[in-house]
């Protein structure tokens, strides 16, 4: 058994330490979201209830559909236990469809696993994998990370089969931040014991923040007799009623520490955590990050002044005449070419080729051959001993 | 129990599997014959003595037992179970990021055509400006390198556009004053010279020598100042990088470089038409993109290729809907959330272009300023149009939307402001491929920390073959820099370090708790291992019991 990974800790964490910190600019110029509900079956409505109404908030304040990664594991839409089919509603006044008629499901039931997770975050994917399946973040890309699910001490539970601990959480934004693939981070996970998945997390530039301590439960906040089960989690509402109620549009200036602020135990009945460490600045800085630059797609725009319009044109004329000018080098050059070589194509006369099956791959062609060979050659010798042993009985 | 009994079963569990099986009928053998006669148990029947050939046969089973599981199992469950990590060659790989391997310095040669001049005249003048060169200290990064051309005649047909190692060419004319314009076609810088200030063969310094000198360096300020920005911001540390970056610019070329997408050899553009009403439902955007962006495309075919798709939207509203559009309105105009603009077509990144026929205006804060476009970095730009008389968009209404568009592109793809449009092209070749080997040193720089990271990661070997190729083509890039062949080489080497990092096979769940690992392996190790161990402990106490009675007796 190898248990050396442990030991290995606090050396890995020494290393991202001590390694040389790139320089990071300030601004950051695009916003993407990665919502993840991990578990299945009508009871854990709100799990996926908590999602959607992540997912519409992020959307409500711009972030485009291309720039979210929403993983349902479950559809409780379509669940022949709900009385109301087709939508699904995070409160119990069942005023807002969060499965509306606008809504971009990325990775949907068996497809949520703790890979594809991994896959997802660190990039690590084929090349069959569409574009609006990945995160295409750079080093200029804030990153809204929302998890909620059933979890324990350092994990968080997939679908009832498997678990993230939350080392492999840490390896994976660790070698995010290695590949500068992310500007900023804030982590939010709505799950019990959320602070302990958080506490492994070594990687700068990372604020996050749980529900529930180690050994507390993350509770649901109220249940719709009508749908028969639970419908969003305390955390993950309170969480909504301070985005609803505080930033209506991307010109608000709360922060996210004001956010954090509103935590209360009456309110969640759980003890919220956050991390502020990991941040460059500290906790100052962290605090005073708005919360539109993780919930909201901010676009620096550029207006253009009044230009005058001669300058354009100039440039499309000389475009012009240099691919004209390239044109004629060309053909000069493949003039040159010609001349230079000008029976080559004589040769090359129309032969009739037979066209060989191609094997899809050619390595270890020689060794398929031989194992084929000998197979056939014992078979024969088989045979042969077969008839030998057989020759004297007769 | 009695001491003997217990000896038995010892010995019994020690004789292995089919011993251990016989045991307990022994013992209820030895327990009817206890109680059926009352003798003492001192003369308790035993059984035969084991014959000294049974004894060894006994000790080769446990041995051979052991042996297979030491020199069989053992290795097997360590091959099946270590992580394949190919060798990487770590050293070079960092040295790659840390810029040891290959300083980013451009040789660029500017040649010089000086037809009225007489041979010895020009060496003179390009040795005294080539020393000018060497010795403005705040021009770092940069190697120009004077030369003559090999034919030096008077031809003016020879076509600099086609040597493509040279990055500029000055012609000397000789004229009134001292005085320089760059040539709109080609990379050609015209300089022309009053005759006298042409330096004696005598003279070090020269007052002409030191204006061509400055003219020089005023060409390739930009560009210099983007590369500084570049190095500056990669993973080279900055004891590395040569000095003397101008801070007063490192603003706005931040801003400009925030701006410009990431380097991809195709974009796709997305043309789109959004109208808040049914009308108009038609645009001749093709007869538009030939006529007005077309030339533009094919002048960046070296650098870029690029594919193209359009769409028209009606009835589509945008995010804001105030008459008068002030610049915070502008962020969020776009509206993500019910506008199709993301159309995930094959693996290029978009850049898209939204014409808006609408009503609505921009409010600038002046009030002379009037605007109707503007560009949201990284991702395109937009443009409102005022709605056409029918339902048909023209060509030639579009002319400027296109104009707009293209404009934005080349701001867009990183492409420099300043110089004629041929040197702001070669500069972009340069600087992307400056770009390109320090993003692919630094994946490589990457990849190199992350596997010491990580120990528990698997490295398979197409990985090790990505980073050599890598490396290769690294090699190949520095070696020519700022030719177009380095673009090539610098392009190969990015997307091989790239693919050597998203290694798909490189994931999976690293970290597991020592729990599971005990919970996976216990119901194996348990029956297997007790017998082993109690087999072979009490075969080693037989040994010595052995050995003390041979002590004994001799």
């Amino acid at each position: 058994m190898r248990l050396s990974s442990i030991l290995q800790l606090p050396v890995l964490l020494a290393s991202s330490l001590l390694a040389p910190i790139p320089h990071v600019a300030a601004e950051h110029t695009s916003n993407w979201a990665v919502l993840v509900g991990t578990s299945r079956f009508w009871f854990n409505y709100r799990h996926l209830s908590n999602v959607l109404s992540m997912y519409r908030t992020v959307k409500r304040l711009g972030i485009p559909d291309s720039q979210i990664i929403l993983m349902l594991p479950d559809d409780m839409a379509c669940n022949p236990r709900n009385a109301f089919p087709g939508t699904v509603y995070s409160n119990s006044d069942r005023a807002v469809d969060l499965y509306g008629d606008n809504i971009e499901v990325d990775y949907r039931g068996y497809e949520v696993t703790v890979e594809n997770f991994i896959r997802l975050l660190t990039d690590r994917v084929g090349d069959e994998m569409p574009r609006s399946k990945r995160l295409l973040t750079d080093d200029r890309s804030n990153i809204f990370v929302y998890m909620t699910g059933h979890g324990g001490n350092e994990f968080l539970k997939f679908q009832d089969a498997e678990e993230i601990g939350a080392f492999d959480l840490a390896d994976a934004f660790e070698q995010m931040w290695e590949k500068r693939r992310y500007h900023e981070i804030l982590f939010m996970i709505d799950t019990c014991q959320a602070n302990t998945m958080y506490s492994k997390i070594y990687s700068p530039n990372i604020i996050a923040t749980g529900s529930s301590e180690l050994d507390q439960s993350s509770y649901s906040h109220h249940a719709d007799n009508d749908v028969g089960v639970a419908v969003i989690d305390r955390y993950t509402y309170y969480n909504l009623e301070f985005l609803e109620s505080e930033v209506q549009d991307l010109s608000s200036k709360k922060t996210v520490g004001e956010l954090f602020d509103s935590y209360t135990y009456e309110k969640i009945h759980s003890h919220a955590g956050v991390r502020y460490d990991l941040f460059r600045g500290g906790t100052d800085a962290a605090r005073s990050r708005l919360l539109t630059d993780f919930f909201g797609n901010i676009q620096n725009v550029e207006v253009d002044g009044a230009k005058n319009t001669t300058m354009d044109e100039e440039m499309l004329a000389l475009s012009k005449t240099i691919a004209q000018l390239r044109e004629i080098a060309a053909e000069e050059e493949a003039a040159a070419s010609n001349a230079s070589q000008p029976a080559k194509s004589e040769p090359t006369r129309s032969q009739k080729k037979i066209q060989l099956a191609k094997p899809l791959t050619d390595e270890n062609w020689w060794t398929k051959k031989l194992v084929g060979a000998t197979a056939l050659a014992g078979c024969t010798a088989l045979w042969a001993l077969g008839s030998y042993l057989e020759a004297p009985r007769n | 129990m009695s001491s003997p009994l217990a000896d038995r079963l010892d010995h019994g569990v020690a004789s292995g599997i089919d011993a251990s099986a016989s045991a307990p009928a022994a013992e209820a053998d030895d327990n009817q014959v206890s109680n059926r006669s009352s003798q003492p148990p001192a003369v308790r029947k035993l059984p035969p003595p084991e014959s000294s050939a049974d004894t060894r046969r006994r000790s080769l089973v446990v041995a051979s037992f052991w042996f297979i599981v030491l020199c069989l199992g053992l290795p097997i469950w360590w091959k099946t179970t270590t992580i394949y990590r190919a060798n990487l060659p770590l050293s070079q790989m960092t040295d790659w990021a840390d810029g040891k391997t290959c300083s980013p310095v451009f040789p660029l040669q500017v040649s010089v055509e000086a037809p009225a001049l007489q041979d010895g005249e020009a060496q003179n003048l390009m040795r005294i400006t080539q020393y000018a060169l060497e010795t403005m200290t705040d021009f770092p990064g940069y190697r120009l390198q004077l030369e003559m051309p090999q034919t030096t005649t008077a031809d003016q047909t020879t076509d600099p556009s086609r040597e493509s190692n040279t990055a500029l060419t000055i012609r000397l004319q000789p004229g009134d004053v001292a005085a320089s314009t760059l040539h709109p076609h080609l990379p050609v810088l015209e300089v022309t010279y009053p005759p006298s200030s042409i330096p004696s063969p005598e003279s070090s310094s020269n007052g002409f020598a030191t204006y061509l000198a400055t003219q020089l360096r005023s060409t390739f300020a930009e560009e210099q100042a983007i590369m500084s920005y570049l190095l500056a911001t990669s993973s080279i540390p900055s004891d590395q990088q040569p000095q003397g970056s101008s801070l007063d610019t490192t603003e706005s070329l931040s801003k400009r470089m925030t701006r410009s997408l990431k380097y991809s050899g195709t974009y796709h553009l997305t043309f789109s038409l959004f109208t808040s009403g049914p009308a108009p439902s038609s645009w001749d955007i093709e007869a538009a993109i030939d006529q007005y962006m077309k030339p533009v495309l094919d002048m960046l075919k070296p650098i870029h290729n690029f594919t193209i798709d359009t769409q028209v939207q009606l009835y589509a509203a945008p995010g804001v809907h105030s008459q008068v559009l002030s610049k915070e309105d502008l962020s969020s105009f776009i509206n993500a959330a019910e506008w199709p603009l993301s159309p995930g077509i094959g693996g290029a990144p978009t850049v898209n272009f939204v014409v808006f026929t609408g009503n609505q205006t921009i409010g600038m804060d002046s009030e002379t300023e009037t605007s109707q476009s503007w560009l949201i970095p990284q991702w395109g730009s937009v443009y409102l149009l005022s709605p056409p008389p029918a339902t048909h968009v023209p060509s030639d209404l579009l002319k400027q939307p296109i104009l707009t568009f293209t404009s934005h592109l080349l701001s867009l793809l990183g492409t420099p402001q300043s110089g004629s449009l041929p040197m702001r092209l070669s500069t972009l070749t340069r600087i992307r491929s400056a770009d390109l080997l320090l993003r692919a040193s630094s994946s490589l720089g990457s990849l190199a920390r992350l596997s010491l990271a990580l120990p528990s990661i698997s490295i398979p070997s197409s990985v090790a073959d990505g980073v050599a190729k890598s490396m290769h083509h690294l090699e190949l890039a520095c070696a020519n820099l700022g030719s177009t062949e380095s673009l090539e080489h610098a392009r190969i080497a990015e997307a091989e370090a790239e693919r050597a990092f998203f290694e798909k096979s490189m994931v999976g769940q690293l970290y597991f708790p020592d729990e599971h690992k005990v919970t996976v392996y216990l119901p194996l190790l348990g029956p297997v291992g007790v017998p082993l161990v109690m087999g072979l402990l009490s075969e080693l106490k037989a040994w010595r019991q052995r050995r003390q009675q041979k002590a004994k007796l001799s």
